[in-house]
């Protein structure tokens, strides 16, 4: 993969905030869904705070609520009680400076590499020539360069995450949100993308809050740790990462990250089990009444 | 009851299209009667109702239904088997396969229909002619999902066979064919469609037979509210049979 | 790359040609000569199947000779004006019916798609409506089409405009749907408004079904205008293929059918092609 090249910032992400204001807060949020088998609680009462230029690592077992959150903090879901501000402004749908990275294949097929990351400085209106020239520059920080004219579906699967990455760095977002963004990917491609981002991350100094289920990445890449209980999704704990920045896959050797592992490993294996149990004696009793 | 609950319930959109068909017909009634539309083109409603009970009751509607499904019937079976048997023959063989399957599927959007006058000449003004191009319009569709039905069965079900030493027409009778089945069910059911439609179609064209001919020879009696009354009753009978095609389709893949 | 390491199988450099070409020649040999054997032994009564070079002629005759009612082609600042047989100006009152029909069976199609896609309440109060109308004889409606609209032109374009509305609507509906969900969060993390919405993600998401929907719909406007003309027409393809039928002319009404058959086959696959060079990059 190329070098990433390094992008001059504006002035006010620049500026010195206070320390323990957040560029994101996210106070008290309740979210309830109201399902056939009654009203169901996904997230109780979850407060987290991003520093700027922080990268925060939301980890959690499958049904924790970690996407209800992704949503609720992107905007695209309402309905909830508590708040969430970015910059000191509250959230009321998708807001201009969180970007969205999802989870799933969300590149535009019809849609050429450079005409995708384009796409948000399309929507706000900016000229062709240079929203191209801008999109080049994103491309190459993920290191595509020379794909410009590509089309999604000549690409693997990491390189189409990448786009989505670079399509959603393009709108230079204060915060970017990612939702297992690596998910579909096998376990060294997803290593060495994990280098990738925290590249960028150091280059453009991205505040980052990553939502993941998968503990190495967690670990490879946060500087916090939010670790989340199974439904109804609470905060159990808070980790300080404190390995040395600036990080690249080799930390996954030392013997500092296998503590961290298994730190986080002890706190979610009882939540995991939980919920295994859990949707084992929902299938066994599927049908019933309830 | 709030407006939301109302809106939200299992019938709802049941009612909501139901009535809204209601109060377009209320409405085309009234617009008729205002003189608004011309009556001579479009009949009142109502007089459409009553033509459907002189319809039933004059005109003999189950004996022609019973020409109609005859000749559906005929062209039905024609098509299963050959349809079918060609499809088979064409897995098998597969450079026949690669030299036809194309051919098969220009067929299928041609317009076939149009053949009917030289069907007439070959056969003459007679239910033959209906059969015929109801066999030729239905056969591409069961031919191709024959095709797509065995060939697309996954790969890993004829392995499992072959680790049990499954000889080949082992192979085919407990694997193959069974896995085609629902596809090949969904051929026969588009064929039986298209099929329909030529049969119902042709005798309007040709005026012969059962309720096609009835709709021609209502039209050049000028019988306005019969020759619509007719019409929905093949629309009637149209629906019927497609859902209850839709029915059998989903009661022999019950698992989907 | 995504393909890397992909085994290539070396190109065959054998002699012969190709199997499925020498069979589908073969197979075509075998018929014509067939169809020549029979036309030739008197078997079945002499003109239903008249011998090739009897068709032949016909359709030769059809396309290259002028005949006595034939439109001339008049080029603008010249004296010269060709005259074409009749035909290509049946031919053309059949294509512009079919393609009146279309546009207006398309759009209102492609409207009513959009919006049955997009509400859900909508879609299951009224889309049943269309699933259990399209697979019906429209010809049917003729009678009534005439009615509305006059024996002329009108009834043709009603009944090529009702054939492919509904596959259409359906598939436009259905290709609303299917819309990959993501794609439109994506959208609206990124803050698009409803006409940006529109047009660039749910219209290009939908592209292949569109495509298809006027596809099928194509196919069924040219049969439904067909089929009218057959009935009630003295102009039009249809009209030349019925009027054949009433005057015992084999050849001619064979060799219309076939050059139908090709220019019907010939613009599906056009519209196919155009869908697929659109797709031969993308997913």
């Amino acid at each position: 993969m190329a070098s990433a090249t390094t992008l001059p910032r504006s002035e006010a992400a620049n500026a010195p905030r206070p320390a323990d204001a957040g560029i994101l807060v996210v106070k008290e949020i309740v979210k309830q869904f109201d399902t056939p088998e009654g009203p169901l609680v996904a997230v109780d009462r979850v407060s987290l705070n991003v520093r700027p230029g922080e990268f925060l690592a939301v980890i959690g077992p499958s049904g924790c609520g970690k996407s209800t959150l992704f949503n609720i903090i992107g905007g695209l879901l309402d309905g909830y009680q508590g708040v969430v501000a970015v910059a000191g402004e509250t959230v009321h749908g998708p807001h201009p400076a969180i970007g969205m990275v999802f989870q799933e294949e969300s590149t535009f097929p019809w849609r050429s590499v450079i005409e995708n990351v384009a796409f948000p400085l399309e929507i706000a209106g900016i000229a062709k020539k240079d929203r191209l020239e801008k999109a080049k520059k994103f491309i190459a920080l993920v290191g595509l360069n020379g794909f410009e004219k590509r089309y999604p579906a000549e690409l693997s699967g990491g390189m189409r995450q990448r786009v989505a990455i670079a399509r959603t760095l393009a709108s230079e977002p204060k915060i970017l949100l990612m939702d297992e963004p690596f998910a579909s990917l096998d376990e060294q491609t997803r290593l060495l993308l994990g280098d990738k981002v925290l590249q960028i991350q150091q280059d453009l100094q991205q505040t980052t809050l990553l939502i993941t289920h998968n503990i190495t990445e967690a670990v490879q890449l946060a500087d916090r740790i939010l670790v989340m209980t199974y439904r109804p999704g609470r905060v159990k704990r808070i980790v300080d990462i404190d390995l040395p920045r600036p990080r690249s896959s080799d930390v996954v050797s030392s013997e500092a990250f296998g503590r961290y592992v298994a730190q986080i490993w002890n706190d979610l294996r009882e939540e995991a089990s939980r919920g295994m149990q859990d949707e084992e004696s929902r299938a066994l009793h599927a049908g019933e009444p309830p | 009851m709030s407006l939301g609950v109302v809106t939200r319930a299992r019938s709802f959109p049941l009612v909501l299209g139901l009535g809204a068909l209601a109060a377009m017909i209320l409405a085309v009634e009234a617009l008729i009667r205002l003189g608004a539309i011309n009556r001579f083109i479009v009949p009142l409603p109502s007089q459409i109702v009553m033509a459907f009970e002189r319809v039933v009751l004059e005109e003999d509607i189950a004996e022609r239904f019973r020409l109609t499904f005859l000749e559906a019937l005929a062209a039905g079976a024609m098509i299963t088997v050959v349809g079918v048997s060609l499809g088979l023959l064409l897995f098998r063989v597969n450079v026949l396969r690669r030299a036809t399957e194309t051919w098969v599927a220009a067929m299928a959007s041609a317009p076939t229909v149009l053949m009917y006058p030289l069907f007439l000449v070959i056969f003459g003004r007679s239910a033959s002619t209906i059969i015929m191009m109801g066999f030729v319009a239905g056969l591409p569709p069961v031919i191709l999902k024959t095709i797509e039905g065995l060939a697309g069965t996954r790969r890993v079900l004829i392995n499992v066979g072959k680790s049990f030493k499954l000889t080949g027409p082992q192979l085919f009778l407990k694997i193959l064919f069974p896995a085609a089945l629902p596809t090949i069910f969904v051929g026969i059911r588009l064929g039986l469609i298209f099929t329909l439609i030529n049969v119902v179609g042709v005798e309007f064209l040709i005026n012969f037979g059962g309720l096609g001919q009835l709709i021609n020879d209502l039209a050049e009696r000028y019988d306005l509210p019969g020759t619509y009354a007719a019409i929905c009753f093949v629309i009637l009978v149209s629906v019927c049979f497609f859902v209850l095609t839709e029915w059998i389709e989903r009661w022999l893949r019950p698992v989907d | 790359m995504a393909e890397a390491g992909r085994l290539k199988v070396p190109a065959t450099t054998m002699p012969w040609p190709e199997p499925v070409t020498a069979l589908r020649v073969a197979i075509i040999a075998v018929t014509l000569l067939l169809w020549e054997a029979i036309a030739r032994s008197g078997l079945l009564y002499r003109d239903v199947v008249p011998s090739l070079t009897a068709i032949g002629g016909a359709i030769w005759r059809l396309l290259a000779i002028p005949d006595s009612q034939s439109p001339t082609l008049s080029f603008p600042l010249t004296d010269f004006e060709l005259p074409l047989p009749s035909f290509y100006w049946h031919l053309w009152v059949t294509a512009s019916e079919v393609g009146t029909g279309l546009l207006v069976g398309g759009l209102s199609g492609l409207v009513v798609g959009l919006v049955l896609g997009g509400n859900r309440l909508l879609a299951k109060s009224f889309e049943p409506y269309l699933y259990y109308l399209g697979p019906t004889p429209k010809i049917i409606f003729f009678p009534v089409m005439i009615m509305w609209f006059g024996v002329g032109p009108g009834s043709k374009i009603a009944m090529g405009a009702i054939s492919c509305f509904f596959p259409i609507a359906l598939s436009t509906a259905a290709g609303m749907r299917e819309i990959d969900k993501v794609l439109i969060q994506v959208g609206r993390s990124f803050r698009a408004n409803a006409w940006q919405m529109a047009t660039k993600i749910y219209l290009p998401a939908m592209r292949h079904p569109i495509i298809n929907g006027v596809r099928l719909g194509l196919g069924v406007a040219i049969i439904g205008t067909l089929l009218a003309e057959t009935k009630l027409s003295n102009r039009g393809v249809g009209f030349l293929i019925i009027q054949a039928y009433s005057l015992f002319d084999m050849p001619r009404m064979y060799a219309m059918l076939i050059v139908l058959f090709v220019v019907a086959i010939g613009a599906n696959a056009l519209v196919g092609r155009f869908g697929g060079l659109h797709a031969i990059r993308q997913r």
